[in-house]
């Protein structure tokens, strides 16, 4: 079970027909680095044109540019950070996040605990997790690069959180997932339906986790970019039925989650994820969560 | 943190670190804030901020304590913007390029390389005196590190 036309059916039944896309990069700035510095007139200068991506309050496109924006003077100072508009969204679901203790618990390359950084001020602390020594190694480097004060990087698998004995406010699960055709053209070649179910239980162990070492009035955003239902809204309906979480309502770009996946009839409360099929941004699905009777 | 107050030192920087929150790591330094305290144990891969390492007996500065000597007293010159952007590109940078001098301006000595805009993009040794005119193709400051360093790192 897998190919192109095994998927491209499957999104159809779920709703969506297949279209060939092509995302716009994107960057985010860092604010807490680029207060006072007119950046996008210093980017304009070196032939940088950026367009503000209308859902994000620090997510601009890149309309155009003569020089690589991986390679600016800016970039390497840490002004902003590359980073694909829809996976910018999560961290932006978090309610205050000034002074929070905060868990990402899947955190290489490092984007979403940079940009966590960024909208606490460098206030409170975030604790960043992942177990490839390649990527931590591009998590430091990220860090450094973005003059992050308040992280801590453990050598961890997210699934041994508990080691710590910390109860976070906050917890980002950016689960490792089978990602989508948008950003990987060998997407269709290289999936399977079985590594799909193999994910889908890796993520749920996560969460699991996850969710242990939240605090009582904590929330927890869970996402990933991936547009199978089985890492998406099949997870929440379990999260919801076996992790004492219920789903809350969000504003942020996308459609309402599936309710009805292949035949099978989800919690209602499912309908609250955001599920964003790719076209401008890659393909992405975003959940934010809260323990039970904390609404 | 002797060899990062040493370092300060070689900048013409006084520099002080508090002892409580700085933790050498198998020779890698972090400075770590008070709400971090509470938050890293023994076993952290990276903490707070990075300030260096001692390889070889010898201390490698981060970017982020750069930035920190900028703030004080240390040695300083600004360059423009082409020359600036050559250092970034890991060159040695002409005198001609020179906007500014803080501090020492003897041969030998050592010196943060700020852009147009004041911000640090590396350190480097002063190689010509720089009292007096500048004579044509005449290297004032030799790259020893460079925030290009992040692209090189990742190849």
């Amino acid at each position: 079970m897998s190919g192109k036309e095994f998927f491209v059916e499957r999104y159809e039944r779920l709703g969506w027909k297949f279209e060939d896309v092509k995302p716009r990069q994107a960057i985010r700035l860092n604010v807490t680095n680029v207060e006072g510095k007119n950046l996008e007139e210093r980017l304009q200068a070196i032939g940088v044109q950026l367009d503000k991506v209308p859902f994000l309050e620090t997510g601009h496109w890149v309309r155009n540019s003569k020089v690589s924006v991986g390679a600016t003077a800016e970039y390497l100072l840490g002004f902003y950070s590359i980073q694909e508009a829809a996976a910018q969204i999560p961290a932006t679901l978090f309610a205050d996040l000034q002074g929070k203790t905060v868990l990402d618990a899947c955190a290489a390359p490092g984007g979403k605990t940079v940009q966590l950084a960024d909208l606490m001020g460098n206030t409170g602390a975030v604790v960043a997790l992942d177990i490839k020594k390649r990527r931590l190694a591009a998590l430091s480097n990220h860090l450094e690069r973005c003059h992050v004060s308040n992280a801590v990087v453990y050598p961890f698998d997210a699934r041994q959180v508990s080691r710590l004995k910390l109860k976070f406010d906050r917890v980002l699960v950016d689960a490792p997932c089978s990602g989508n055709f948008a950003t990987d053209r060998d997407w269709f070649k290289r999936r399977t339906l079985k590594d799909v179910k193999r994910n889908a239980r890796l993520q749920r162990e996560i969460l699991a986790e996850a969710a242990a070492c939240l605090s009582d009035d904590g929330e927890l955003v869970y996402s990933t970019c991936s547009l199978e239902p089985e890492e998406d809204e099949v997870n929440m309906d379990w999260a919801v039925n076996h992790l004492n979480l219920q789903i809350e309502e969000v504003d942020c770009q996308g459609q309402n989650g599936l309710t009805e996946v292949f035949g099978k009839r989800l919690d209602a409360s499912v309908a609250r994820c955001r599920r964003v099929w790719p076209g401008e941004t890659q393909g992405f699905f975003v959940c934010k969560l809260k323990k039970v009777g904390e609404r | 943190m002797k060899a990062i107050t040493k370092f300060a030192v070689h900048l013409g920087a006084k520099f002080s670190l508090d002892a409580d929150l700085t933790v050498n790591k198998g020779g890698r330094y972090f400075l770590l804030n008070e709400s971090l305290l509470g938050v890293a144990r023994k076993d952290f891969y990276y903490a707070g901020t990075y300030l260096g390492k001692v390889k070889n007996g010898k201390f490698f500065p981060s970017f982020n304590l750069l930035s920190m000597l900028v703030e004080g007293k240390a040695n300083k010159i600004v360059f423009e913007k082409k020359a600036a952007w050559l250092f970034i590109c890991g060159r040695d940078v002409f005198r001609a390029g020179i906007l500014a001098v803080y501090g020492s301006r003897r041969k030998g000595d050592h010196a943060l390389v700020l852009n147009e805009f004041g911000e640090c993009l590396g350190f480097g040794r002063i190689v010509c005196s720089l009292v007096g005119a500048a004579k044509k193709g005449e290297v004032a400051v030799k790259n020893i590190s460079d925030i290009g360093d992040f692209l090189r790192r990742e190849i």
